[in-house]
Order: structure tokens, then sequence, then C-alpha cells
């Protein structure tokens, strides 16, 4: 009963969320410079192209109007036409949404898993050389750019080495090196968000409880400590999993990877309205979902958590 | 707070140290033993299927192109990536050699009346569409007739709005009627806009009347499908009336990035790329596994002046311009030798290109022709792309570097495609650069769409003639050479144009950029055309 009161306060308040959203997109149009008839059309076209597809494109009539045309599509399930493309926003959404779903959820694994041993290790083994490496390769992962190591792995796995893909996803495989690029800054940002959790925990009161009690260490810290120091790290991975579902733009621009990011830059590039709109929009509702389960992980990782509308 | 080794006694006889580092080690390969099942249960995400296995060759030709297609319907196509793709799949009734000159395609020969204003052409007899369906004038009226309905988004329109009316004279036969002689029309009957699908295509596979998604055409490869930043797969039509590809199956791979592009090629994942980066140039030549192609197209980069604003209005001071510029060091230095040298406002390999004359490097006599304008120290804003041709904003800042020594000061502006295309675009009295960079081509090399850009009618903010600039005797010239039907009078008008425009110094003269190919150095037969399009149609692995 309280989670489904909870759970209406939060719905009531995510809808108000989107309808500040779809105002700032259609605002967007009028406020933004650049004529996207004119870059859809391109320079060789006449003016009276230009001008017709300026038409069709609906831009010039009043933010309200607009505002109720996606509000009503909205409510058809549709999102608009593409300026670009002429095909239903929708269905490029949908083609390209997979793919960054499955790239942030791979290169988040990657980040929790190896990002919280990490960091674990750090925090168990502080004040000795393993805290210290741990340490640099946290900054090393944080400040790598992540254009640079993927060219980086490009260059030794796929190019000398041979054993994955450059680019593109069109084999089972190449998820790899797009997951890794990504991986590797998460695992930076987790681990040390851990350690630092991890030693905080680790010098609590009934820590040094279950030690007395002649409880080996390792159930000290993985049973006891883990549990409670993870609170913090639930924070960081909700956030940057939320992120990357808008989309690695860098990550899917070296690697070719077809995700929503890349759509989301040629759209702007291309002055592409409607898909614009429908991106960013989908990306709210996404974001908004992810901020709602992450709230309700917390109950489960510490009971203590209260639910509050 | 540190772990220490406990006091605890031990049952086995390992030291409570050692025992925990086993413990902790075998927990981490534990950890990493249940991750690789995890990350296989992410690897088992989108694949492609294999090439046809009905084809009868099922070898693959990978090329892996620079930007994602906005359409593959032929009447809505813009961009010259985009066409090169569609060129694969669908045909016109002429098409262009890899020199730019008109040949037949799906007309074998045509008649132009004396007047000029009928067109009469003689169509291929046995052609079929990918579908079955034969090609017939009622199929090329269907489809010019289509480009014409202005309910059909057709941004490269223009060329044939001077086609008042298609007649299908009978099943071989087509006529068309135009409202002014259009001697270019015939050259710009090749470009993609104006080739054929199947009318009976255009309910199916999702296709619309209008919109195409799915291109059926006469040309040597069928249109398979299109992912949408990801790839477009055609493959070999088995009925194609000329001469059979060799590959069963062409893909092209959407990377935006050049330098994942040129891995695609040294890890084979690719075997031929278009615009490699710059700065590699040298290497790829060296590298044996490789072929580079530089070669010619008509893409001219020129700086635009605002010729109606002081003291740009002075022909001295434009032609002063022109001469404080070393466009051959910026050529070698920062384009890699990838652009000739502009010697008149058309490009080589547009029909009526004459050369027109000459700006060689001279910063003296640029300094004299500015003291004769009676301009002393100057200062301007210089507009300028960035990542949108090869190399323009560094090409930009060493212009400004030229500029300076001759004491003209240059801020370079650098902004987004799209604002800046509306900042040239501004009316007169909003233009916010004294001169900006551009680049034309014309797709169809026809002289019309080069002009264009030379011409009051098209001054901002109706289109993109951005340099204000006119003149009433080229003004003239222009209108009577591109109806003139006497091709001698036609070039004679056309270069006297050129000659006049090339004095008047609208712009600065800068180069025309070659394209850039890199393949795979087992594969021949690869050509280009000086509109910026490759063709691998020939390709075949090196015997």
């Amino acid at each position: 009963m309280r989670f489904a009161k909870y759970l209406g306060k939060r719905l009531i308040i995510s809808l108000i969320t989107l309808v500040g959203v779809v105002l700032v997109l259609v605002l967007m149009t009028k406020l933004i410079p650049g004529d996207p008839a004119r870059v859809i059309a391109g320079l060789n076209a006449s003016d009276q192209e230009v001008a017709r597809i300026r038409q069709s494109m609906g831009l010039d009539q009043p933010v309200l109007i607009q505002f109720g045309h996606f509000i009503l599509n909205l409510l058809h399930g549709n999102l608009g036409t593409s300026a670009r493309t002429g095909n239903p926003v929708v269905g490029e959404i949908a083609t390209r949404l997979p793919f960054t779903l499955e790239l942030a959820i791979c290169g988040t694994l990657i980040g929790i898993v190896f990002g919280v041993l990490l960091g674990v290790l750090a925090a168990v083994r502080k004040g000795t050389w393993v805290e210290s490496v741990v340490s640099a390769l946290g900054v090393m992962g944080i400040s790598m750019p992540v254009y640079w190591l993927g060219l980086l792995l490009i260059i030794l796995f796929a190019v000398q080495l041979k054993w994955l893909p450059v680019a593109g996803a069109s084999t089972v495989n190449s998820i790899v090196l797009p997951a890794v690029a990504v991986g590797v800054s998460l695992v930076a940002v987790i681990s040390r968000v851990t350690n630092s959790s991890m030693i905080d925990v680790l010098g609590q009161d009934y820590v040094r409880s279950v030690r007395a009690k002649g409880s080996p260490e390792r159930v000290a810290v993985f049973t006891h400590a883990l549990r409670n120091a993870l609170i913090p790290v639930i924070t960081v991975v909700g956030l940057e999993f939320g992120t990357l579902l808008g989309g690695a733009v860098l990550t899917e621009t070296v690697f070719g990877w077809p995700g929503i990011g890349q759509l989301a830059v040629t759209s702007i590039q291309a002055r592409d309205y409607p898909m614009v709109q429908g991106i960013v929009f989908v990306f709210a509702i996404m974001f908004i979902i992810v901020n709602i389960i992450t709230d309700v992980m917390y109950t489960v990782v510490d009971p203590r958590v209260k639910l509050h509308g | 707070m540190s772990s220490r080794s406990s006091s605890v006694p031990t049952s086995m006889g390992i030291p409570p140290r050692r025992r925990r580092a086993v413990a902790q080690a075998a927990t981490f390969l534990g950890t990493v033993a249940l991750t690789v099942p995890l990350l296989a249960a992410c690897t088992t995400g989108s694949t492609t299927p294999g090439p046809d296995a009905s084809a009868g060759d099922s070898a693959k030709f990978t090329i892996a192109i620079a930007s994602d297609l906005d359409t593959v319907d032929p009447a809505q196509s813009t961009t010259t990536a985009a066409m090169n793709v569609i060129d694969y799949g669908t045909q016109g009734l002429t098409v262009l050699d890899d020199k730019g000159s008109v040949q037949p395609a799906l007309a074998t020969s045509w008649d132009v009346s004396e007047d000029g204003k009928t067109l009469t052409f003689h169509l291929r007899k046995g052609v079929k569409f990918q579908d079955g369906a034969a090609f017939t004038a009622t199929a090329a009226k269907f489809n010019l007739e289509r480009l014409l309905d202005t309910t059909i988004k057709a941004p490269q329109r223009t060329p044939y709005t001077v086609i008042s009316s298609v007649d299908a004279v009978d099943a071989n036969t087509l006529k068309l009627t135009l409202t002014q002689p259009a001697p270019d029309l015939v050259k710009q009957l090749a470009s993609t806009p104006a080739s054929f699908i199947s009318p009976d295509s255009v309910t199916k596979d999702g296709n619309t009347y209008k919109n195409i998604v799915h291109p059926v055409g006469t040309g040597p490869y069928a249109f398979k499908e299109f992912k949408s930043g990801q790839e477009a797969t055609f493959t070999k039509f088995n009925d194609y009336w000329g001469k059979k590809p060799y590959y069963g199956t062409v893909v092209f791979d959407i990377v935006p990035e050049a330098n994942t592009r040129e891995s695609m090629l040294l890890s084979g994942q690719a075997d031929m790329i278009v615009s490699p980066p710059v700065a590699d140039l040298k290497q790829l030549k060296a590298n044996s596994s490789v072929s580079v192609i530089n070669a010619p197209s008509v893409r001219t980069i020129f700086m635009a002046m605002n010729n109606q604003q002081p003291p740009f209005n002075d022909e001295k001071v434009r032609q002063a311009l022109n001469y404080a510029v070393d466009k051959q060091a910026i050529i070698k230095n920062i384009l890699g030798g990838t652009a000739q040298v502009a010697d008149s406002p058309l490009p080589v390999g547009l029909s009526g290109y004459c050369k027109a004359g000459a700006y060689p490097y001279d910063p003296e006599k640029a300094k004299a022709l500015l003291k004769e304008a009676g301009v002393g120290d100057l200062s301007v804003v210089l507009g300028s792309p960035s990542n949108h041709y090869v190399q323009d904003i560094q090409a930009s800042q060493a212009v400004a570097g030229y500029l300076s020594k001759v004491g003209v000061t240059a801020k370079v502006e650098t902004t987004d495609w799209p604002s800046y295309l509306a900042n040239i675009t501004a009316p007169l009295e909003k233009q916010q650069y004294n001169l900006h960079m551009l680049g034309g081509a014309a797709v169809g090399l026809d002289a019309q769409t080069q002009f264009n850009l030379l011409r009051q009618k098209n001054w901002p903010p109706a289109s993109t003639a951005t340099s204000f600039y006119t003149n009433p005797q080229v003004e003239t010239l222009i209108n009577e050479g591109l109806v003139e039907t006497d091709q001698t009078k036609r070039d004679a008008d056309l270069c006297q144009a050129q000659k006049i425009i090339w004095n008047d110094a609208p712009w600065i003269f800068l180069w025309t950029q070659n394209q850039i190919l890199a393949h795979s150095s087992k594969v021949e037969g690869i050509t280009t055309i000086p509109n910026e399009k490759y063709n691998t149609i020939s390709a075949r692995p090196v015997k």
C-alpha cells in the first residue's frame, strides 16, 4: 500500500517533468539558430524547394500549436516524422534504442563488477601498494578520453591482433570493444566511490563487533560491510547508467555503433527537430524510470530506508 | 581497522594470511568466471545475415562510408553520399563516365529538335526492373512525373522543372517537351533524382508514392535492406542488362570516424573506405596492402567576400586578396596534396569550363593593390565551417595567416554547420562575416548550378549566392549561354562570363578538392567520377 502510494506520487511528479520537457523541446525550435529547411535541402536546392520543405515542417507555427500537435501525436502513439529522412520518428528510435541499451548494460556490468572488486580490494588493503595501484588506475581511467581509448583499443585488438572487429554491430563480439571503452571510465568512478565508502563502513562499530565475534574477515567485509557501502555506489551506478541510456555519443562515433547517441548528433546537425524532440522525450522517460528504480533499490539494500512519497 | 592475521586458531595447515589471500584470489577468479557468462549474455546481440547464398557469387565487397543515408528514394536524394549508394541499384536515361561525359544508359540515343525544346529518347530494349517488371517508356514517364510532382519532397528538382510534359510515344520512345532550351538537361538526367524505380514497387515492401524505402531499379545490384546508422546491403541482380559485376554482395558500412574507417581497411574489415584521415595519407600510400585514389572532383572551395560592403566593393581589394594567398603551399602542407589550384570560377569537369586566368602568390603586388585602393591596415571577420570540408578550419586559418602578411588582420570565426549556413544566408544588413569559406559542387556537372552562386537573383536570404556579387554583362552572358543550342557559341559565352568573373574576383579563388579513397591493393577496377562519386561496380580481385 505504501509502495503504491509512493509510486503514485512519483508518477505525478514525472508527468509534470515530462510536460516541462516537451515545452522546452518546442521552444527550442524557435530559439536555436539555423534554418532546418535549408540544411536538409542542401546548398544547391533552389529557394522554391527550400520554401516547400520549410512549409511542410510547420515550424512557423506558434509554440502552443506545436505543443498541442506534439501531445496529440503522443496520444496516438507516434512522435512525428523525421524532417531529415521522412520516416516515422518512433521507428528510427526503435531501431537504434536496443543498441544503446546493449552498450549501456554491458558497459555498466563491466563497470560494476570490476569497479566494486577493485574498490573493495583497495579498501581492504588500505595503506599498501594495492591501494596505490588501484587509485592510480582510477585516475587514469577517469582521465583517459574515451575517444582516444577507443582508437587505441581498435588498433591493438582489431588491427594488430585481429581478435575483434573494428567497428559496427554486425557480429556477436562487436559489443566487446565499445563496452570496454565505456566500462573503463565507469570502473574508475565506481572503484573510487566503492573504496571511500568501504573505508568509511569498515571503520564502523558494527564491523568491529563482527570481527570481535570471531567471524572470518571475508564475512565481515562481504556480508556486512559491502552491503552498507553499496548505497552511494547505487546512486552513482544509477546516474551513470541513466546517462548511458542517452547514448554514449563519442563511443558510438568511434566504433560506428548504431545507437541513439549517433542519431541524436546527426539529427542536431541536420536541425531535424522532430527527431531531436522524439529522442530527448524518450530519453527523459527512461531517465525518470531509472531514477525511480534506483530509489527503490535503496530499500532492497538497506531495509532501514523507507520510501517517502 | 586494517585486516591483520586473526588470532583464531585454524584447523588447516596453511597460515591465516596466506589462506586469506587464497580466498580473495578465489573470490576474484570466481567473480570473473561469473562475469564472463554475463558478458556473453551481452554479446548475444544483433547479427546480420550472411551474403545471399542463392546469388551466383558468394563474395562480398565492403565499403566504409562516412555519413548516414538520409534517404534511399532517388527523387528525394540530396547528398552525394546517399546518391552514390542509390546509384548501385537504379539507373536513368543517361549516365556519366569517369571523365564526367554523358553516355547512354536506359536511353541508347536521343534527338534534340531544332529549337531545342523537344527531346526524344530511344529507350533500351529488353531491360528488366529488379522485381521482374519490364522497363518501358511508361515507367520512365511515371518516374519523371513523380520527380516533378510538388507533393514529393525533392530538393534537387530544380534542373528538371524546365520539363513541361513527358510523353510515352510508344513502349520504347520517350518525348520530353521543355519550356526553353536546356542543353545541359541530358547531362542532368544522369543524376540520381532522375533515375527510375519500378512503378509496381511503389506499393510494396513498405514503399509509398511519397516515400520510397526500398528502391527497385534496373541497375546491376538490387537493394536488399538499409539499417539506419549501420549499413546498406545490395545483392547482384542476375537479369541485369549490362555487364554483370563480380561481387555477389555489396555492403556500405556507416562509420563516421575517419580513423576508424582507416582501421577497418588495415584490418581487412573493409575493402574500400572513403575520406581517410589526411594526416595518414603518406603512410597509406607507402603501405603495400593499400591503394590510394587521389582523383580530381568539381568541389570548388573559395572565400566569398561581401562584394557590397566596403572595402570589398573595390575590385582592387578583392584582387589583392587573391594575390595574397599562397594556395599551392596550403594544398601541399595542409591538404596533403589533395587539391588543384583553381583557375576559373568553374572547376575542370563542368560543362562549359574554360581556364579564366591566374592569381599567382605575390604579396608585394597584393600590398600595392591595397595601397592603390587607398586601404591601409584592415580588420576583418573571416567565417569558416569546421569539419564540413576537408581541413576547412585549418585552411581558413592559413588564409588568415597570409592575409595578415599584407596588412589584413582576419579574425577566424567558426560554428556548427546549420548555424554557419544561417549566418552566410542572412540578409545583407545582417551579415556578420566580411568573408567566409564555402564549397560548391554541381553533382550534375552542369554550369548552371555553379553560376547560381554568382547571380543576383540568388542573393541571400533567397538563396546561396553569398558573395552578393553581380555584373550585368555576366548575367546576360550566362542567360544567353545556358539556353544556346549552338555548342560553340555557348562555350564562347560561358567562357567570357568566367573570364569577367575571374577579373572581378568576387571570391578568393582557392582550389578544387580531390576525392580521396583508399582500398585494398588486392582489388582493382575501382573508378571515380568528378562529381565526387566512386564506382566499384567493375571491381574485382587482382588476378
